[in-house]
């Protein structure tokens, strides 16, 4: 179901109960990236029904103390996520790579930034014209993701990813863990057989969901991308589908670090929901 | 209210959010850094909220033990994420265990479930009531959805008590959609503005 935008701010209250479907949720987690003054509601009202769970507090089983404290203390725990120097150190590393791949020196690599970004959304708009998918609600949603892009690319967490693709030529992908969003750009892949194309995914452990239709060589953006999904592509019928039903050309992980190890190709059979491990962290 | 109490549901007296929190918080800075004796200290702040919470959505007791085992777990696992500028311990502990007992009972029910089927039964009024003992906490709550409208109350009751999606809570009310959706955000609202108030 499509939310109006001007709808999507009376979800608040339901998100903080966790009361939103899947879909919906993800889109009032769009709509809270760009929208401080619900991010805030939200955090208020999450305080709010805290108080109704504490006010309900029930003691425990006596056991559960002790087995929790044994698990814990055997279980490792998540490093912090990048601090203020952390994320510098991560930014000069990143302006690097962004350096490597457009082979320019790291000192004007800003500049570059902001071209790429810029070129980005004109290949988004080719795109999405070249493969002829663009209805007239996309047109006004690729409009909206050229500053999207920009905001990634540009992002002080973005990380940026390339891999060679098994269908030639290379995707690269720029993410905000921050932004929950992902540039994607393929350049150089072969042509895709007589009525096929090519197909984004964010692949989460819920399963894969389509980002989009992408040309051989174009930009799109990816939302609601978490750290821990990872972008796949795969060709498929003209128009797309709903679930992946080839083996993907690329896979890669969001939860960039820099040195990241070559994506592990998974298997999908058909059902992409069975896709990743279940459980959500 | 306390009464009301089953013999194997005992009392939990937790000092109120406000006054434990800047606790908490700093408590689960010695917890990201691996400090047992901070998260046995959360622990005993915040198992009886989580274990309480979960039972509520999941009623089943064993299960709510597995679950709110879980998240406890999870509060050791990335203490390190959470961070004070955007939100109270309590709240980011209990978002996760909502959370958790919420996609228990929507996995569960997902095999099975269709768009337009009739939503499960609704939770007895009694049966929540069974959990709830007479805090000071809960005295304040209950005043303040005491002054909602029956739609509101309701409808918050089944959303986080219940665990249902607003278009279950709109199913089980007999009301439209939209109307669900506006009265949970405006009634909580009003919990919230009710409780700072009486704080």
């Amino acid at each position: 179901m499509k939310v109006l935008r001007d709808d999507l701010h009376v979800l608040s209250g339901s998100y903080a109960l966790d009361a939103l479907g899947d879909q919906e949720r993800e889109e009032f987690e769009r709509h809270l990236q760009h929208c401080p003054s619900c991010d805030a509601e939200v955090r208020g009202l999450r305080e709010t029904a805290a108080r109704i769970a504490i006010a309900s507090a029930v003691a425990p089983p006596a056991r559960m103390e002790q087995r929790v404290l044994a698990a814990a203390y055997q279980t490792r725990q998540l490093p912090p996520l990048a601090g203020p120097r952390a994320r510098r150190q991560d930014q000069d590393r990143r302006r690097a790579q962004v350096a490597r791949l457009f082979a320019v020196r790291p000192g004007r690599v800003p500049r570059r930034v902001a071209a790429f970004a810029a070129a980005a959304s004109v290949a988004v708009a080719v795109a999405l014209g070249v493969t002829q998918v663009a209805t007239q609600h996309q047109l006004k949603s690729t409009q909206a993701s050229g500053a999207a892009i920009t905001r990634v690319v540009t992002a002080p967490d973005a990380r940026i990813e390339t891999q060679r693709t098994s269908a030639g030529g290379s995707v690269t992908v720029v993410a905000s863990a921050a932004l929950r969003e992902a540039v994607v750009t393929t350049t150089g892949l072969v042509s895709p057989p007589a009525g096929r194309v090519y197909q984004v995914w964010v692949i989460s452990p819920a399963g894969a969901r389509s980002a989009g239709l992408l040309a051989r060589t174009g930009t799109l953006l990816a939302s609601a991308a978490g750290p821990a999904d990872r972008i796949g592509i795969t060709v498929e019928p003209a128009g797309g589908t709903t679930h992946p039903t080839t083996t993907p050309v690329a896979v890669l992980p969001l939860a960039l670090s820099l040195l990241a190890s070559p994506a592990r190709s998974p298997s999908w059979s058909g059902d992409a929901a069975q896709l990743g491990p279940g459980g959500r962290t | 209210m306390g009464s009301m109490s089953r013999p194997d549901i005992r009392p939990w007296r937790p000092v109120p959010a406000a006054e434990q929190d800047p606790d908490l918080a700093a408590l689960l800075a010695r917890v990201a850094r691996g400090d047992h004796r901070a998260f046995e200290l959360v622990y005993s702040e915040l198992a009886g909220p989580v274990y309480g919470v979960v039972r509520q959505v999941l009623r089943d007791p064993a299960q709510s033990e597995e679950v709110a085992q879980e998240v406890l777990l999870e509060v050791w696992r990335t203490a390190s994420r959470f961070d004070p500028a955007r939100g109270s311990a309590a709240a980011w502990t209990l978002t996760i265990a909502h959370r958790r007992a919420v996609d228990r009972v929507r996995s569960e029910n997902a095999g099975s479930r269709r768009e337009q089927k009739a939503a499960p039964a609704p939770a007895d009024d009694a049966d929540v009531a069974e959990f709830v003992v007479a805090t000071m906490d809960h005295q304040r709550v209950r005043r303040c959805l005491d002054g909602l409208t029956d739609l509101q109350r309701e409808s918050i009751k089944l959303a986080y008590y219940g665990g249902y999606t607003y278009p279950q809570v709109a199913k089980l009310l007999g009301v439209a959609l939209g109307t669900v959706k506006t009265r949970i955000r405006d009634g909580l609202i009003r919990m919230r503005d009710c409780m700072e108030v009486n704080s």
